[in-house]
């Protein structure tokens, strides 16, 4: 019961609400509604009345894990993002798929003496604009891949060659040393019209590939290439190419499975069993340029059990390898029977892991080595089902008396000072690295030629130094002889094994999967296959 | 009122400064370095000190907010690092997916909501809003990454009539839409409900239903009108966080939008692209906030902007 004071109080609310609410009436509230409803419904209907993303008939949608940012390899090369950055620039030469140069923009590209290259550009290639490609073209290209800052490619050639111009097409490619290999490593560098190139990626699409950029969204990483019309090679058979961002591998997969991508790659065992055997999906896997390793830490001090290969050797004895590629890896990996993959031009097979727990326990105990423990290290995404793999290998080294422990680091987190020893210290780290050479003598360099002077600012690869060894790859890094050459690369790589310097590692092999309607995908090792090769079927 | 607007944008100024003060200086005390993210990890100590020059990461800290502070009084928020682009125009080319998004899926959440609650509101207590009710829960109770795969799974991979990732047709905005639409409506419709319920029970509404007023009437013209202020704010504060970006759903359905990029930011220890992204949502959350305060008088009279209210 409202009292007269409640009343005439509630009674005056209401006249106010009454008047105030004139403006904000019931139908104008629904005429606001149901224009916003016709305006949601409209975007819907013409969404679901347009095609639901598939590609068209003569457009090739791929699917990249990491976003292109730019059509230049200066800073970024990476799997399928060579196909791209490729299908718009090209090199002198380029690593086909049996790891071995090819020529491209060079009709000829010989080694005519230990110290010089004598290189002869196409006289028919072209710029998408119809412009020539140039011999200071080349020129400009290596003095901006030398001089761009957090270049990758930058650790790869030990001396840069000087461009001596011979005639309009022909050129000298000169170090003051040796440079047998320097036909791959021209293979990564891309060409671009020299008043147009700078020393950072650029971002515009000017190149002399099959392919120009029709649109480009950096922000989204979603490109659009269109067939070049003035491309000096056989016209490709696929009109557009789509390139879309997707970094996580679900959606990729999904988008795969529906038909919306044609092409995708880097996908994980899980990923590659998801899609095996499903109705217009193929599955290309090839054996990878990459050897992902746990790699011990060579900073220890001489009294520690890590600093003896005999005690490196008996812990290897407690991973079972086998288990590993066939359960955890699912056969996306090949263990490694050398300290390069097998793969690489120059390779050679050094010996294989064993699997014998007992032995482990027996050698462990017999060199001394009670209550071992082990910290291990890596991080997030350095390679597939890597956590899968620690916890196995975790499991693995308990079972023979050790104590390991695992501690992951988050991408962008702080894992590079502990891999230079300055954050903390660790006793084996889980490690990738790959040859964008396809040869055995650029890993062997990146990883095993560490140096004193490398080591004083913690550069040598996690503290391996061996003088002798860092002396064969330096001499085979020079060799002009193919013959001599592989015979230091086989000691050198010989000499690498005996010092023991992985628990375990593996090479995991390029994948990539497609849906059936297109073809000419030739995969090779780097994860790669030629644009202009590909077709689409009806 | 115009006094009341000005110290609004004066305060909104000041949230942003700080907000992008305060962030500036954290991500420059967490762990992790931008220049091996953009050199790499095996790249020689020379070269990563030739990165931190180039990018000014070996000046103190407060150096670099110096520097960050004349930058930005001209309207330069720096290079990305992993992109290689001014930082703010990166978060440009991102925005407008996010705002199409967040649209998209507040108009939803509105048209459906509301009416959604009225009706529970209107019966209330009874088996019918008993089973509305459990639907509503449920939707609260499922978060959207699993709602997201699920919507995925049926629209775009067992049944394909919907595309699956990215923003190529309009087809694209749907099944993220409804996604972040399932858990937004099953707050404010209750939230709706409740406010509905509490205004048909007051005085006034007794006096108007004395007065004749049909029930369609009280429920829609008074009650409503009552409830709007505390709902139009909820939706105003949801519409804000999805301007920040909706991370989960950009994740499982690869939108473009500055949730994902923000993370990826984070990952690479992109400062300038972190910065550009907290300035611009930061400064569009405060305009949504700000929307939303200049729409309360239209709503209500007795609300009078800048002035405390009368006792």
């Amino acid at each position: 019961m409202m009292t007269a004071f409640e009343t005439s109080a509630a009674s005056a609310a209401y006249d106010r609400l009454a008047s105030s609410t004139s403006g904000l009436s019931r139908r104008t509230l629904l005429k606001w509604a149901t224009a916003a409803a016709g305006v949601t419904a409209l975007a819907t209907l013409t969404g679901c009345a347009t095609p639901t993303g598939l590609p068209g008939p003569g457009t090739l949608t791929i699917a990249l894990n990491r976003s292109l940012v730019s059509l230049d390899n200066k800073l970024n090369q990476f799997d399928a993002a060579v196909t791209v950055q490729r299908a718009v620039r090209q090199g002198l030469t380029r690593i086909g798929t049996e790891l071995t140069p090819e020529l491209v923009l060079a009709e000829r590209f010989e080694l005519t003496s230990p110290t010089e290259w004598t290189v002869t550009i196409r006289s028919e290639a072209r710029y998408s604009d119809g412009a020539p490609v140039a011999v200071e073209d080349v020129a400009v290209a290596l003095e901006m891949y030398r001089t761009t800052a957090g270049s990758f490619l930058a650790g790869f050639f030990p001396e840069w060659p000087v461009v001596v111009p011979l005639d309009e097409h022909s050129f000298l490619l000169r170090t003051e040393k040796p440079l047998p290999i320097l036909d791959y490593l021209m293979a990564n560098i891309l060409i671009t019209p020299a008043a147009a190139n700078k020393n950072e990626e650029l971002q515009d699409g000017v190149g002399s590939g099959p392919y120009v950029v029709a649109s480009a969204n950096r922000g989204t990483g979603n490109y659009v290439l269109a067939r070049n019309k003035n491309y000096w090679g056989e016209a490709p058979e696929v009109q557009n190419i789509q390139v879309r961002f997707l970094p996580e591998e679900s959606s990729r997969v999904v988008s795969l499975r529906s038909g919306e991508v044609d092409v995708i790659d880097t996908i994980s065992p899980d990923a590659v069993d998801q899609l095996k055997g499903l109705p217009g999906v193929s599955i290309e896997t090839i054996d990878g340029v990459r050897i992902n390793q746990l790699f011990y830490n060579f900073r220890k001090p001489a009294g520690h059990p890590l600093a003896n290969p005999e005690v490196r050797r008996a812990l290897s004895y407690a991973i079972d390898g086998s288990a590993l590629v066939d359960d955890v890896l699912v056969g996306s990996v090949v263990e490694a029977t050398g300290v390069v993959p097998q793969r690489l031009t120059g390779a050679a097979e050094t010996g294989s892991y064993e699997y014998d727990p007992d032995k482990a326990r027996s050698l462990l105990k017999s060199l001394g080595v009670d209550d071992l423990e082990l910290k291990i290290i890596w991080e997030s995404g350095e390679f597939a089902s890597d956590t899968q793999i620690m916890e196995a290998v975790y499991e693995m080294l308990r079972a023979v008396g050790v104590s390991p422990t695992l501690q992951q680091f988050e991408p962008g987190g702080d894992i590079s000072a502990w891999r230079q020893g300055r954050a903390g210290d660790w006793d084996v780290l889980g490690n990738g690295y790959a040859s964008p050479t396809g040869l055995a003598v650029t890993l062997l360099q990146g990883m095993y030629a560490g140096t004193a002077l490398k080591e004083e600012t913690r550069d040598s690869y996690h503290g391996y130094v061996f003088p002798e060894i860092t002396d064969i790859i330096g001499q085979a890094s020079s060799e002009v002889d193919p013959v001599q050459r592989q015979t230091y690369l086989d000691q050198a790589q010989q000499a690498v094994w005996d010092s023991w310097p992985c628990l375990w590692s593996f090479a995991p092999k390029a994948v990539l999967a497609r849906r059936d309607r297109v073809e000419g995908v030739e995969l090779g090792p780097n994860g790669s296959y030629r644009a202009a090769d590909v077709t689409l079927k009806a | 009122m115009l006094n009341y607007l000005l110290k609004r944008l004066a305060q909104s100024v000041l949230t942003v400064f700080l907000t992008v003060s305060t962030v500036f200086v954290l991500v420059r005390l967490a762990p992790g370095d931008p220049a091996v993210a953009y050199a790499g990890p095996l790249a020689t100590s020379e070269q990563l000190a030739a990165v931190r020059t180039q990018f000014g990461l070996d000046l103190p800290i407060w150096e670099q907010y110096l520097v960050f502070l004349r930058q930005l009084l001209q309207g330069d928020l720096g290079t990305s690092f992993s992109f290689q682009a001014p930082a703010l125009q990166v978060v440009l080319e991102r925005l407008p997916y996010t705002i199409t998004l967040a649209v998209s899926a507040i108009l939803l959440t509105t048209i459906v909501s509301v009416p959604l609650g009225v009706w529970m509101a209107r019966r209330a207590d009874t088996a019918r809003e008993l089973s509305a009710n459990v639907v509503t829960i449920a939707g609260q109770s499922m978060p959207e990454f699993w709602t997201g795969t699920m919507l995925l799974t049926l629209f775009a991979v067992l049944v394909p009539i919907l595309p699956a990732s990215g923003f190529t047709t309009w087809g694209g905005l749907v099944l993220p839409t409804v996604t972040i639409a399932i858990m937004q409506i099953a707050l404010i419709s209750r939230m709706v409900r409740r406010e509905i319920v509490v205004n048909l029970q007051a005085p006034y509404l007794t006096v108007a239903r004395s007065r004749g007023v049909a029930e369609h009437g009280l429920t829609w013209r008074y009650a409503m009108a009552g409830a709007s202020i505390p709902v139009l704010t909820a939706l105003g504060t949801r519409f804000a966080s999805m301007l920040n970006g909706v991370v989960v759903v950009e994740v499982v359905f690869a939108w473009p939008g500055v949730g994902s990029l923000v993370v990826r930011a984070l990952e690479t220890r992109d400062y300038p692209l972190i910065v550009a992204t907290v300035l611009v949502t930061s400064v569009l959350s405060v305009l949504v906030q700000l929307l939303v305060d200049l729409c309360y008088p239209l709503l209500d009279p007795r609300v009078r902007l800048g002035k405390v209210a009368a006792s």
